[in-house]
């Protein structure tokens, strides 16, 4: 047995294991869905569960309401990390160790995120009395709720601590690279920085930002804790809204959470898919435009 | 290779897992009625795993700095706490069951209600064994409604009771002097304290039981009561008291739009100041909190003329525990009047004890009446003359779907 030859399975051994896992909790969603769960005395295959989560009358302001702030605070995010990784590669910042710091809301939990949104911009948090304090408001209730709102600001405020260091985190690397080599090369033959930034550093970077919007957009959209903590009672969330039904304590009630996981896995797909088909479009016009 | 095998293993276990979930499992084992004596000797030196809510600091101080050293000193148990949410835990247990795993990591669990209810319609409880307790035959009064009936649901001895729970609505007599006695009185609370009252959203445990206190005192409970199980019956019955909810609603925190998630967000907002009103499913927590520091020394519990729901809260076994013995034996030891006491004791965790006062000697009865009862407090016998039922399990749900379609976010 040639033990190198085996080399590259057992190599990806763990990512099979961990995919196994994986494939296996959706398949185990989708068949619950289907109104099969034995332990609970269910053992008809059934559409009947999608039927009844489509035609509840929460299930779309909840799907409009999730769709609403993932799309805005992804988009507020990669607009932000872009903007703050050119001015950081510009001003040489990204070479300071005190830029670093902008690493440490990756490592923060989501759910410590909306504590701290909670202890910062709640009617009773620090924002709100110090204002009190300053006498800026005549009680701490004067202060605008930005939590538990309509608008969904604090889940889009928790959203962007985390995530906005985090675009920078897949940007700004690249970014470097590109303005030190390429970058440097079109300001030699006479381009303007903002020229540069914006028909070439800019340009070479649209993979890395795309990916970067899909993973924050899929987090903000399948998360659970940050609206369940932050968000209003009605609508909720899609992720509230199954975890809601999953906790329900009749067990017989499981599947209509399962149906609700299954749309979102469902949407998930979709949006992957039209992920990759941007990509690929995007990888045919940088071929047909001859920067690689 | 090692590594492999464990590999190899796990895939294993994942796909025998998968088999399972399709053939349905066997029925739970039944007790066997064995003597509680081979059950102590069994249970020495051995571990039991307490699953159960850990959401209040008190009670899992009281859990292990009290119950854990005694049943270790007297019984050689150690006592496991794991805290976690009973929905949780019955995930936990139908998980396991699916898996057909017959060694669980379960031996005690605290539930009531229409958790008990499900676990029961799922066949996730060992039992009976309430009969082969000794201090539950000897201190246990076995005739009353709360002893058989768990929230309208028949125990049959699937469960064994570890303390009482009565709801309150807890103020600062120097900040409010009022007492709302009546749902009518809360509306002019809400209505002065405009912005400052709220209750948390149901399926939140303790709001729940706030809308059915509401429903208890608008509709009445006789009257809902005697509904029995029919639920389009009780939709319109309850329809009162959610029309009360509807025209409290513009009066609350954040004009009603929106209602804290959980009972720990309103208890943190009255503590701040944010609000003047919190609610407690336990009748003495506002002496603990007082002596923990985090409400003022003047607030005190309130209670309604017509009465507050009030319930038993118990002790199962999963039918899959590995450590059945041991959790017989701490069930026991939890039923005896040292351990009622010190749960009693305001000091510790301030739970009404459930033991038959009939049945007490008088030296077992001053454990509990030299017990100083703490600042705020209602006294146990105004409570008890106060005392409402819960609804059948099964109802509580369908009480829950009506709130949340008619009150947030409505205007």
């Amino acid at each position: 047995m040639h033990h190198s030859r085996l080399k590259p399975y057992w190599m990806i051994l763990p990512v099979v294991v961990f995919m196994g896992i994986f494939i296996y909790s959706i398949l185990n969603t989708l068949i619950q869905s289907l109104g099969i769960l034995p332990a609970a005395g269910l053992n008809e295959w059934t559409l009947s569960y999608y039927q009844a989560v489509l035609f509840r009358g929460d299930l779309f302001p909840s799907l409009q309401l999730s769709l609403y702030f993932s799309v805005v605070s992804s988009l507020l995010a990669v607009i932000l990390g872009v903007l703050i990784s050119a001015l950081a590669v510009r001003t040489g910042f990204t070479r300071k160790k005190l830029f670093q710091i902008f690493k440490v809301p990756i490592i923060v939990p989501h759910l410590v995120a909306a504590l701290l949104i909670l202890n910062l911009f709640s009617q009773s948090g620090i924002i709100s009395r110090v204002f009190y304090q300053l006498n800026w408001v005549q009680s701490p209730q004067q202060f605008p709720s930005v939590l538990f709102d309509p608008y969904a600001l604090g889940i889009m405020l928790a959203y962007l601590w985390k995530e906005v260091p985090f675009v920078i985190l897949m940007v700004v690397t690249i970014m470097e690279k590109i303005d030190g080599s390429i970058g440097e090369a079109a300001v030699n033959l006479g381009a303007s920085k903002f020229k540069t930034f914006y028909r070439i550093t800019l340009p070479l970077c649209l993979p890395t930002i795309y990916t970067s919007f899909l993973l924050v957009f899929a987090y903000s959209f399948g998360a659970f804790e940050i609206p369940f903590l932050l968000g209003m009672t009605s609508p909720k969330a899609l992720p509230v809204l199954a975890y809601v039904e999953f906790t329900h304590p009749d067990l017989a009630h499981r599947p209509y959470a399962m149906a609700l996981n299954g749309i979102m896995v469902v949407l998930s797909i979709m949006l992957t898919y039209v992920y990759y088909r941007i990509f690929k479009g995007d990888q045919k016009a940088k071929a047909g435009g001859g920067y690689q | 290779m090692k590594n492999v095998l464990s590999v190899v293993t796990l895939l294993l276990l994942i796909l025998s897992g998968i088999g399972c979930s399709q053939t349905p499992t066997p029925a739970p084992s039944s007790a066997q009625n064995q003597s509680f004596e081979s059950a102590l000797t069994k249970a020495k030196g051995t571990t039991v795993n307490f699953y159960g809510w850990g959401g209040d600091e008190r009670i899992n101080k009281w859990i292990d700095t009290q119950l854990a050293p005694n049943v270790k000193e007297n019984y050689d148990i150690t006592l496991k706490r794991v805290p976690m949410d009973i929905d949780q835990i019955l995930n936990k247990s139908l998980g396991e069951k699916q898996a057909g795993k017959s060694k669980g990591s379960m031996d005690m669990i605290w539930i009531n209600g229409e958790n008990f209810y499900t676990a029961m319609k799922n066949q996730l409880l060992y039992g009976p064994f309430t009969q082969d307790l000794p201090n539950y035959k000897k201190y246990i009064d076995q005739n009353s409604k709360e002893v058989q009936y768990d929230f309208g649901y028949e125990i049959k001895g699937y469960e064994s009771p570890y303390g009482k729970a009565q709801f309150v609505l807890i103020n600062d007599s120097a900040v409010t002097p009022e007492t709302p006695k009546n749902a009518q009185q809360l509306l002019e609370f809400a209505k002065k304290y405009k912005g400052k009252v709220t209750y948390p959203a149901p399926p939140d445990f303790t709001g729940s039981a706030f809308v059915r206190n509401i429903i208890y005192d608008i509709v009445g409970y006789d009257k809902i009561a005697s509904i029995g199980d029919d639920k389009e019956k009780l939709k319109t019955a309850i329809q009162p008291a959610m029309d009360y909810l509807k025209e409290l609603s513009p009066y609350l925190w954040q004009e009603g739009k929106t209602y804290p998630s959980s009972i720990a967000q309103l208890d943190n907002m009255f503590a701040d100041g944010e609000l003047v009103m919190t609610v407690s499913y336990n009748a003495n927590s506002v002496a603990g909190m007082i002596t923990t520091g985090r409400f003022k020394d003047t607030s005190r519990s309130l209670i309604f003329d017509k009465g507050m729901i009030g319930n038993t809260n118990y002790l199962a076994i999963p039918a899959n525990a590995s450590n059945i013995d041991g959790a017989l034996v701490v069930i026991n030891a939890i039923l005896s009047p040292e351990i009622q006491a010190s749960k009693y004791d305001p000091k510790n965790w301030g739970d009404l004890p459930v033991l038959d006062n009939n049945k007490l000697s008088s030296q077992e009865i001053e454990l509990f009446s030299k017990i100083p009862l703490g600042k705020g407090v209602i006294p146990q016998d105004q409570l008890l003359s106060k005392r409402l039922p819960e609804l059948p399990a099964d109802l509580i749900p369908v009480i829950e779907e009506v709130w949340q379609s008619q009150i947030p976010g409505k205007k």
